[in-house]
């Protein structure tokens, strides 16, 4: 039984592991610390998943795994900053991206507005970040995005707008 | 910037991966998965009869070295009984000889080692041997086979006595028929049977006559020690 749970978890992984590992990276800007909350995220969600399957330990029915494991990774990002008592340093150096490109000139120009992009959305507001992330990142709908937040699908709507809007903002002002 | 060029960059950041090895290291560290090929192929069926196998055939060939009171023991026994099978009948005291041979080998190295807790189970493997190889001595009914179990039987017997010199003790049942010495009684009789139908000089009749009281009087070895000589001449 636990092997066919275990099949199942590791489509779930699969599937969520390339994008909560950047909501996490996103957010703390290490690729150390993104993979250790990483792991963390899908380790509670596989204990929680065993646990629902298995009926035990009142797991509560997981409705949306999806924005079940986005919470878990958010949580985690709370404590890593709660603990450490760390601000979001933005720091280029600790940027790992995979790029095709091999030219270099093109490479940096790539990085360097990769790089203004992220520190722009890293200086918005935590749920606007999310909505970015979560919307135009990960493909999610307004009406998925809305059932992550818990609110109606008009405030997500226009949630996302004034993230968007802020964003472009921060990054004219760079410019 | 128009919008569509914000949510172009913004979609710069899908560049941003976990390292694929990380990855396949992390998912086998969270679910406990290990590589499929070396440590669960008892869970592929058309492996797991191969591996019965050779399980199987370890096992055989590692209990050729067990000895009384060991756990494989047991399975080298059944092998030895499953080689018995395909033995031709008129080979099979031959063979039965052969095997207690072999557990008085057993019972030799158990007191070389001092073993002292496999001593009781060695000896009486070593009895039952002796038992079933009376038994089977019962079917000879030709001379030339008879001679052929004497010289097992002799070998039986210098093996006995290096051992029980070991064990300073007598490893033979008091019972006759369980005994080394009973062993000689149906080649002994066979011979002198054999020897009966035979033309003898005046000589050789004496010394026939002189083993066949022997074999009366239940002294076996020594009824064949007299006929020997006159049964390989012949």
């Amino acid at each position: 039984m636990t092997n066919r749970w275990r099949k199942e978890f590791g489509k779930i992984y699969d599937q969520y592991i390339d994008k909560i590992y950047r909501f996490i990276f996103l957010k703390v800007n290490s690729q150390e610390i993104a993979e250790d909350l990483t792991s963390e995220t899908f380790l509670k969600g596989w204990e929680a998943y065993k646990n629902q399957k298995s009926k035990i330990k009142n797991q509560k029915e997981i409705e949306n795994l999806q924005a079940f494991l986005y919470q878990i990774a958010r949580n985690l990002v709370i404590d890593y900053y709660r603990k450490k008592g760390k601000t979001q340093i933005i720091s280029a150096d600790q940027v790992k991206i995979i790029d095709p490109k091999t030219n270099l000139e093109e490479k940096a120009a790539v990085n360097s507005e990769v790089e203004n992009i992220k520190t722009a959305l890293a200086n918005l507001k935590e749920e606007y970040q999310n909505v970015i992330i979560w919307h135009y990142l990960d493909d999610l709908s307004i009406s998925e995005i809305a059932k992550m937040l818990n609110k109606s699908e008009e405030t997500a709507r226009v949630m996302l707008h004034r993230a968007l809007k802020i964003l472009k903002n921060k990054l004219n002002q760079d410019v | 910037m128009t919008e569509a060029e914000l949510v172009n960059k913004i979609r710069k950041l899908r560049q941003i991966k976990p390292s694929s090895d990380w990855v396949a290291l992390t998912k086998s560290q969270i679910l406990g998965e290990e590589p499929k090929v070396l440590f669960f192929p008892f869970f592929k069926p058309a492996k797991a009869g191969l591996i019965s196998v050779l399980i199987l055939f370890g096992l055989f060939a590692f209990s050729q070295n067990s000895l009384p009171g060991d756990f494989l023991y047991p399975i080298k026994k059944i092998t030895e009984k499953s080689q018995a099978v395909f033995v031709p009948e008129a080979e099979k005291p031959k063979v039965q000889l052969e095997l207690t041979n072999k557990r008085l080998e057993e019972l030799a190295e158990i007191a070389e080692t001092n073993q002292v807790r496999k001593l009781p189970a060695a000896v009486e493997e070593y009895q039952t041997n002796v038992s079933e190889a009376a038994k089977s001595l019962e079917k000879i009914k030709e001379p030339e086979k008879a001679k052929e179990v004497v010289v097992e039987i002799k070998k039986l017997e210098e093996n006995k006595q290096k051992v029980e010199k070991v064990l300073a003790t007598k490893i033979d049942s008091e019972k006759e028929g369980d005994s080394v010495q009973g062993l000689y009684k149906t080649p002994a009789e066979v011979l002198i049977e054999d020897l009966e139908k035979r033309t003898l000089s005046e000589e050789d009749q004496k010394i026939l006559e002189e083993a066949k009281e022997l074999y009366q009087a239940g002294k076996y070895s020594e009824a064949l020690e007299k006929i020997w000589i006159l049964s390989q001449n012949k």
